[in-house]
């Protein structure tokens, strides 16, 4: 048997070999390491949040509204406005992504002029910072009628949705193979049929992802609101009128020197950071399903 | 639109006029003349000229790139979706010529019926894969429509095998059975010609042997284009058989005599594997 080896090094130690498994131990050491450090950061933040937020969790901060210092207030208004504010987005937002996504990827062919402008100007919304998506908001909606408004700020957290909401569209109906519309324009359906019934259909859990996820990145938004619904100290239910949120609260509540206003900003920061790991828990459950 | 208006013509009230020799084989389902298809610049169609017998299989074979997939892509003008995608020449169907501009698509292609090569069943139910197509030509009450699934299930044999599960996702469902999912599902809206696309190559021997035993059905009331690369098929299948290379129609003759005597060098040297 052995006449049939070829090699003539046999068995004998390799030091190119060694050198190479070496490298291969130092690389995925690194690799270790810098996952290790990015797991230890949000380990820390998640920590911190938790024994100041738990603190000044209880009852009175979900159930009473906002408050001077010393009146055992709580959050509930600000935690209401939040909600109304980002669900309003949202509703503003999503016809107008998914009709966007839907005509760049089904209508807007890579040779379409005014199709490759509005995926370019989208991307570039995507990238815009918040505050300056507040600032124009003020001047439009604010500015011209002499007060802040729930609105204003609603329409500010739409316009930071609207280019994630395009982007995941697009993408997740572009994953739909050809042979499906080809398929379903065989059987003689016009294309918004195909687009509707089959194309969207087969891509929902991937475009209700894209939502979710504009849900999420808005949802803990500050800068775009603080010109716009501004906060307010008690409740109010008007769109027309200033409407409190509890990142504008937290913002507010976080730098004062009142120890419970303090303890009530680490409450609310826990109440967003909940929020947002319920929505990515969301997400995940519906990518799994689909 | 209504099935009356669309299958209110017979299909042999059409040749006779334009074309002489349709007189000698009465029943010519499609009649191509002078055919030139260009993908933009590229040619990729030259001169074709061939009549496709009414509920005859007519299989078109040739090595990859001759145009046979084009050639059955214009008979329902699937290049329409493609911008820059075009054909001169005349395919007459039912008295008219298709690649007319003013041509309803939806009307063509509820009569002219596509089967892909790879199975595409829709992210909906067995059932409402087959009733998709159908509402959208029809307006039939339920009973109808239970009527319309079931018939098309069996008649493509698929019918005991998922009668109690009409309601799952059609992707639950084998390659094989998906592809005779597909077949039904265009032939539930009634055309009068079926064009199949090599519609047994992502499938096992068991699913394409029941493929083409349902052709050899399904021939009774559909005129039958089909593309395939598997000569032993389009023996097996096949009442007329088109060679084509490299864009031109080099021989169209009876299968068998295609396959025994072919009139062609190219022709002969194709079918005996001498190249493609």
């Amino acid at each position: 048997m052995s006449d049939s080896v070829v090699s003539t090094n046999g068995w004998k130690p390799n030091p190119r070999a060694a050198r190479r498994r070496s490298a291969d131990h130092v690389a995925t050491a690194f690799g270790m390491v810098m996952a290790g450090i990015l797991v230890l950061v949000l380990a820390s933040i998640l920590w911190t949040l938790l024994s100041r937020g738990l603190a000044g969790l209880s009852a009175a901060a979900i159930m009473k509204p906002m408050g001077p210092p010393g009146s055992s207030s709580g959050l509930a208004n600000a935690i209401v406005g939040s909600l109304i504010q980002t669900f309003l987005a949202l509703l503003l937002a999503t016809p107008l992504g998914l009709g966007c996504g839907i005509y760049l990827s089904e209508y807007g062919t890579d040779t379409n002029k005014f199709a490759s402008c509005v995926r370019f100007v989208s991307d570039v919304l995507m990238s815009v910072p918040s505050i300056l998506v507040g600032l124009f908001v003020y001047q439009v909606m604010v500015a011209p009628f002499g007060h802040f408004s729930a609105l204003a700020g609603s329409v500010a957290l739409a316009i930071l949705a609207v280019p994630i909401i395009v982007r995941t569209t697009e993408d997740m109906l572009r994953l739909v193979p050809t042979a499906m519309r080809e398929a379903g324009a065989a059987l003689g359906a016009t294309r918004w049929r195909v687009t509707l019934s089959l194309c969207l259909r087969s891509a929902k859990t991937g475009v209700l992802t894209g939502i979710l996820l504009a849900l999420a990145r808005v949802s803990g938004e500050t800068a775009p609101l603080l010109f716009t619904s501004l906060g307010n100290q008690n409740w109010s239910f008007s769109l027309t009128r200033p409407m409190a949120s509890l990142p504008v609260t937290i913002y507010q509540y976080a730098g004062a020197s009142y120890e419970d206003w303090v303890q009530l900003a680490w409450a609310g920061a826990l109440l967003v950071t909940m929020g947002v790991l319920a929505i990515n828990i969301a997400v995940r459950v519906s990518a799994r399903r689909g | 639109m209504t099935p009356g208006t669309l299958q209110g013509m017979t299909q042999d009230s059409m040749m006779t006029k334009t074309d002489p020799q349709a007189a000698k084989s009465p029943e010519v389902a499609l009649a191509v003349r002078n055919l030139n298809f260009y993908y933009g610049e590229n040619h990729a169609l030259h001169d074709i000229s061939v009549d496709f017998q009414a509920r005859r299989v007519t299989a078109m074979i040739g090595p990859s790139g001759c145009g046979k997939s084009t050639l059955l892509r214009i008979f329902n003008r699937m290049y329409d979706l493609y911008p820059g995608q075009r054909a001169t020449g005349e395919v007459m169907f039912d008295g008219r010529n298709i690649l007319d501009h003013d041509l309803d698509l939806n009307i063509l292609r509820a009569r002219v019926g596509m089967v892909f090569q790879k199975p595409t069943p829709f992210p909906m139910s067995i059932y409402d894969n087959i009733a998709f197509g159908v509402r959208l030509h029809e307006k039939l009450n339920k009973a109808d429509m239970d009527a319309r699934v079931q018939d098309v299930l069996t008649r493509v044999a698929l019918w005991n095998e998922v009668r109690d599960r009409l309601n799952a996702p059609a992707s639950g469902l084998s390659g094989g059975q998906q592809q005779r999912l597909c077949i039904a599902r265009s032939i539930a809206t009634r055309p009068e010609v079926l064009l199949l696309d090599e519609p047994t190559s992502a499938l096992d021997p068991i699913s394409t042997a029941r493929i083409e035993e349902l052709l050899d059905e399904l021939k009774e009331e559909f005129t039958i284009a089909i593309v395939t690369h598997n000569m032993q098929q389009a023996a097996r299948c096949a009442d007329q058989v088109a060679f084509f290379y490299m864009g031109r129609l080099i021989e169209v003759d009876s299968a068998d005599r295609m396959f025994t005597n072919p009139k062609q060098q190219q022709t002969q040297d194709y079918i005996t594997g001498r190249f493609g």
